[in-house]
């Protein structure tokens, strides 16, 4: 995809957040077959990538009126689409755990696995390292169970704020809840 | 395609159903004004009616989107003038005949109305706005300022209609000397 056709799917999303629903097909367009390859891409299983490109885009789209103009288009929305996949990844390796057939499909193995673990560590981490200092303290002290050095109700509100902006930060890195 | 087709309207339904709430809860916060408005209010339910008519429109426009978006907020700061002056003229020790208040509320309903014209006009010429924004805007601050109006009567809305006329006039000539080919 060129920068010129980067321009165009930015200024239509942004157009489709305004509410401008001519904008609605062309947006369809350009990002479907992008989105799908990066499913099959990231599943290799035909019909778990179909499943993972149609929930995206229906996710893409829930969200396109809470666009950020200041960020590209095409990175958040393969952003939405690579959690998509990720979620049906996690959902196919419960089923087989459950079914206790893992080795039955060579299409996932534990490389998979800890190729989805490791995105998402480094996804946490990246929203993490948005937040400031005292709000990485407490959720590392939170994390490790440690006795800080305040009061249990201040900590308990420094904890819920401090979640609040991974939370916020997190939204906003990947448009996700 | 038809698969591709179905998970476009799929992705269509949602994109709508996600306007639909966002305008929903968005707007929420102005049925508190309409609340207040009718414990307030001198009829109640005319009050309220007209409240619900007015969220009805300003979420049908938060919706839309597009310019109409951009009347809501304007239209509802302007109409809360007439609102709150004819809710304030309700609580004065007068004598109000029947429908018509002539001594202070609807005085109160047609100056409300005049100044609530003057700042729609104000905002519609700063932005240049097309005449989709002069309607949209227009029925937000007359519903809203009919929330207290309507508890004086057809005269006091009448009044109010008068006034956003009179109040709205400079601005829209303005506005067509503006876009007047030279």
């Amino acid at each position: 995809m060129d920068t010129n056709q980067d321009a165009t799917l930015d200024a239509l999303v942004a157009r489709l957040a305004d509410g401008d629903r001519s904008a609605f097909t062309p947006v369809f367009q350009i990002l479907w077959p992008p989105i799908l390859r990066l499913c099959m891409s990231m599943l290799k299983h035909e019909a778990d990538a179909a499943d993972a490109a149609q929930q995206a885009m229906e996710k893409i789209f829930a969200r396109a009126s809470d666009y950020d103009r200041a960020r590209p288009a095409m990175p958040w929305a393969l952003a939405i689409a690579a959690w998509e996949c990720r979620t049906i990844a996690r959902k196919r390796h419960r089923r087989r755990e459950a079914s206790k057939d893992t080795a039955a499909d060579p299409s996932f193995d534990g490389a998979e696995d800890e190729l989805v673990q490791r995105d998402l560590t480094r996804a946490a981490l990246e929203a993490l390292g948005q937040l400031s200092e005292s709000d990485r303290e407490t959720l590392v002290a939170t994390f490790w169970d440690e006795a800080a050095s305040v009061s249990g109700a201040t900590l308990r509100k420094r904890r819920e704020r401090a979640l609040d902006r991974l939370r916020g930060a997190f939204r906003r890195l990947y448009g996700l809840d | 395609m038809d698969s591709t087709d179905r998970i476009e309207r799929r992705a269509r339904v949602r994109y709508e159903a996600t306007r639909v709430r966002r305008a929903l809860i968005g707007f929420a916060p102005v049925l508190l004004v309409v609340a207040i408005a009718g414990l307030v209010a001198k009829r109640p339910s005319a009050t309220v009616a007209f409240g619900i008519a007015m969220f009805s429109v300003g979420v049908v426009l938060l919706w839309y989107g597009r310019d109409l978006k951009r009347a809501v907020l304007p239209g509802v700061v302007a109409g809360l003038v007439p609102l709150v002056l004819v809710l304030c003229a309700n609580q004065v020790d007068h004598v109000c005949l029947g429908d018509n208040c002539m001594m202070v509320c609807i005085p109160a309903c047609t100056v409300g109305g005049i100044v609530a014209g003057l700042a729609v006009a104000s905002v519609g010429v700063r932005h240049r706005s097309g005449p989709s924004f002069w309607f949209a805007v227009s029925a937000v601050a007359l519903l809203t300022g009919a929330m207290g109006c309507a508890s004086v009567g057809y005269a006091g809305i009448a009044g109010l209609a008068l006034g956003f006329g009179a109040g709205l006039v400079p601005g829209l000539v303005r506005q067509f000397l503006a876009d007047r080919p030279a």
